[in-house]
């Protein structure tokens, strides 16, 4: 049994919400329990003083004083969850800037949500479970070299992609469209062992990933089983060769999206979205099928086109598609439409997503949405950044899992 | 008294009592309150005494109570039972909840709620305090252009 | 006797003032008992569930946050209850142990909407304030206005 977590809670608004057990169960399932810092009145009636924000909501000076505890060592965690209701501009000023504050004053790894009526502790458990391992695993994650023979699997909503790593590089790859987990994750397995030349009774060991972790996890008897957040910074860090010091790793998925802040390759800080499809991977999937072209070309399309040619309502995955189509009939050109989905994805990314973290250099983008080249291109004139595309990037996540897995093999097996 | 396990159905009330007292501590107030004979279950607390019970042999209590210093003792209703693991910081994840901070400031404010409220049974007149009125632009102004002009 | 809804909700010293001149004060703690002691819902610790804020729909729109919808589902009753109120304003971060700022907003207008007798004050900075926030509460609460509910 490995040990419990600490999780201190800054928030406001889960119990008026009823979302309170939500987090509660979330935090249980992997571990962990959540605790509240103590402090004294005066401590909350100086606060604002102490911390800088004038909020007018005691709950929210509570949440500051909470932070200030932590940050002064009066209260001992191993990691912060920062939760307000979604849709307050106050709360999201206070959560923001605390969750800054515990980023920059302490080590320990901090998440910020913001929570509606309808948060479940299903939505909340991979966020909880990445947290955790921050926070247990601290030495797993320092690793940075792949040793021995080890595979990985990342079955993601959208497709399955496996790696097989030897001696720190990647000697095979597997990847199909997901349909049924299990068969998939074992076509893209057999595939990657195929492309390398590899049985599978050689292999050390095996880590699993994304939204199938559990099922292949259990089904092929994996070593590891880890949430996306992890893996893709560990994996991202590594493929493009950023180890030391600052990095943001930006994932768009086909069904979510992941942006981490990374120190030392190891996340510090992270959002992950999943509330509009018009910020996904699915949003220019549609996109590439409306102009009649494969997702793979969709990319190199948008960038001989300009965005801002097309004129988009809506970052809706139904209106903003509706915009597009409407461009196309009134004589757009397709590579003006396929930048403008590329342009609208990535704005939302960055309007709703970037903002929850520190973006640093490098920016590194991984997933199979950064081969469509629109997309990196787009979040490069939003940010004013370089965005580097590290080879493998479309196989991170089974990339990042041989990574860490391998790490396994070295303390238990040899 | 009762057993807890028979305080479970809705017309239970649980009542906090607050002391401001110079002539009570919460342990005299809880002799107080089991000489009186209620059917109730009573709690001491820092800060005073919780009661539950029926809503009529709560309220009956009270009454009574406020008889023994009219000045010194202050009431108000919670909505947990006493000792309710939910509310209480030593089974939900440690830290006092913002209810134990109000008390503490409320209880803060008593010694000045009690004088008042003797002043007000003796007839003292009150000295009606009004705020003081935001200066007058144009006296502002004049203020400001002295305080330039002596730079 | 009166109802007399008080704000902020949970003051010890609106509450026990209101009970003392002989009302009855109306305090979210009446509805969180509600919760607490219902059979079959399990929700710690108040046992709101997400249910709640939808109720909350009636006194605020949905792009309002579930918070102040979850907070006025337990206050909204209270204010369709009320016949006066005492509302103060500015209090310290704690008194009345109401946490969001926006709740409080829109309680306020609400109480000032139903145009019931309402006596607004603000919260006392010193020794004399605190006499004359005692008595006008105490005058209000033996006012004709008020007294003409019983």
């Amino acid at each position: 049994m490995s040990k419990n977590v600490k999780i201190a809670q800054l928030s406001c608004g889960t119990e008026y919400s009823g979302i309170q057990p939500e987090i509660e169960a979330a935090a249980k399932q992997v571990n962990a329990e959540m605790v509240f810092a103590d402090v004294d009145y005066d401590d909350i009636a100086r606060i604002e003083e102490d911390f800088g924000l004038e909020v007018a909501s005691p709950d929210l000076k509570l949440l500051m004083a909470r932070a200030k505890s932590i940050v002064d060592g009066k209260t001992d965690v191993d990691a912060v969850f920062v939760a307000t209701c979604f849709r307050c501009a106050e709360a999201a000023l206070a959560r923001s800037e605390v969750r800054r504050y515990i980023y920059e004053k302490t080590s320990l790894p901090v998440i910020s949500y913001s929570f509606t009526e309808r948060t479940t502790s299903g939505t909340l458990l991979t966020r909880m479970e990445a947290l955790t391992t921050m926070a247990r695993r601290k030495s797993l994650l320092a690793r940075e070299k792949q040793t021995g023979l080890t595979a990985g699997i990342d079955s993601g909503s959208t497709t399955t992609k496996c790696v097989i790593m030897k001696d720190n590089e990647v000697i095979g790859t597997g990847w199909v469209p997901t349909t049924k987990v299990l068969d998939s994750a074992d076509e893209a397995f057999n595939i990657a062992l195929e492309s390398a030349g590899i049985k599978k009774s050689k292999l050390d060991a095996l880590g699993t990933t994304g939204y199938g972790r559990f099922l292949i996890g259990d089904k092929l008897g994996a070593d590891l089983m880890q949430e996306e957040v992890t893996v893709n910074s560990k994996g991202a860090v590594f493929l493009a060769d950023k180890q030391k010091g600052d990095a943001t790793v930006i994932d768009i998925g086909g069904m979510d999206n992941k942006a981490i802040s990374v120190h030392n390759g190891i996340p510090g800080m992270f959002t992950l979205g999943g509330i509009c499809a018009g910020a996904s991977g699915r949003f220019l999937e549609i996109t590439a099928r409306r102009l009649g072209v494969e997702i793979t070309k969709l990319g190199d399309l948008a960038l001989k086109g300009n965005y801002k040619n097309i004129e988009m309502n809506s970052y809706c995955i139904v209106f903003g598609i509706q915009s597009l189509v409407n461009s196309l009939s009134t004589g757009a050109k397709p590579e003006d439409v396929a930048a403008a989905a590329c342009y609208s994805v990535a704005e939302q990314v960055f309007e709703q997503q970037l903002q929850e973290v520190e973006v640093k250099e490098p920016v590194i983008m991984v997933g199979g949405s950064s081969l469509i080249a629109g997309l990196p291109k787009a979040l490069e004139d939003l940010l004013h950044v370089e965005v580097h595309i590290p080879k493998y990037s479309q196989f991170i996540g089974a990339v990042g899992s041989a990574l860490l897995v391998s790490g396994l093999v070295d303390t238990s097996k040899k | 008294m009762k057993d807890t396990d028979d305080v479970s159905n809705k017309d239970v009330i649980t009542k906090l009592i607050v002391l401001s007292s110079r002539h009570m501590m919460p342990g005299d107030l809880l002799y107080k309150i089991y000489a009186l004979q209620k059917d109730v279950i009573v709690k001491e607390t820092c800060f005073g005494a919780e009661v539950s019970g029926k809503k009529e042999d709560v309220n009956s209590l009270i009454r009574d109570i406020r008889i023994l210093d009219p000045y010194g003792i202050f009431i108000k209703e919670r909505g947990f039972p006493i000792g309710d693991l939910r509310r209480c910081r030593a089974t939900s994840g440690g830290g006092a909840r913002p209810g134990f901070h109000q008390i503490e400031v409320e209880a803060a404010t008593l010694p000045l709620m009690s004088r008042a409220l003797l002043e007000y049974d003796m007839g003292v007149k009150s000295t009606t305090y009004e705020k003081p009125a935001k200066l007058d632009v144009d006296v502002f102004k004049k203020i400001i252009a002295d305080c330039l002009h002596s730079l | 006797m009166s109802k007399i809804l008080i704000y902020p909700t949970n003051s010890l010293v609106l509450a026990d003032l209101v009970d003392r001149f002989g009302h009855e004060p109306l305090t979210i703690p009446q509805e969180i008992r509600k919760k607490v002691t219902s059979v079959g819902l399990d929700s710690p610790p108040l046992n709101i569930t997400p249910e709640d804020p939808k109720i909350g729909l009636k006194y605020a729109a949905v792009e309002v946050p579930s918070g102040v919808r979850g907070r006025m589902s337990l206050i909204g009753p209270l204010l369709e209850r009320a016949e006066a109120a005492v509302v103060v304003s500015e209090p310290e971060a704690t008194f009345g142990c109401m946490g969001c700022a926006r709740t409080n907003e829109l309680v306020n207008f609400l109480i000032r909407a139903k145009k019931i007798p309402t006596l607004e004050l603000s919260y006392p900075t010193n020794d004399d304030d605190a006499r004359d926030f005692v008595y006008k509460i105490a005058e209000f609460l033996q006012s004709s206005e008020v007294l003409k509910h019983e």
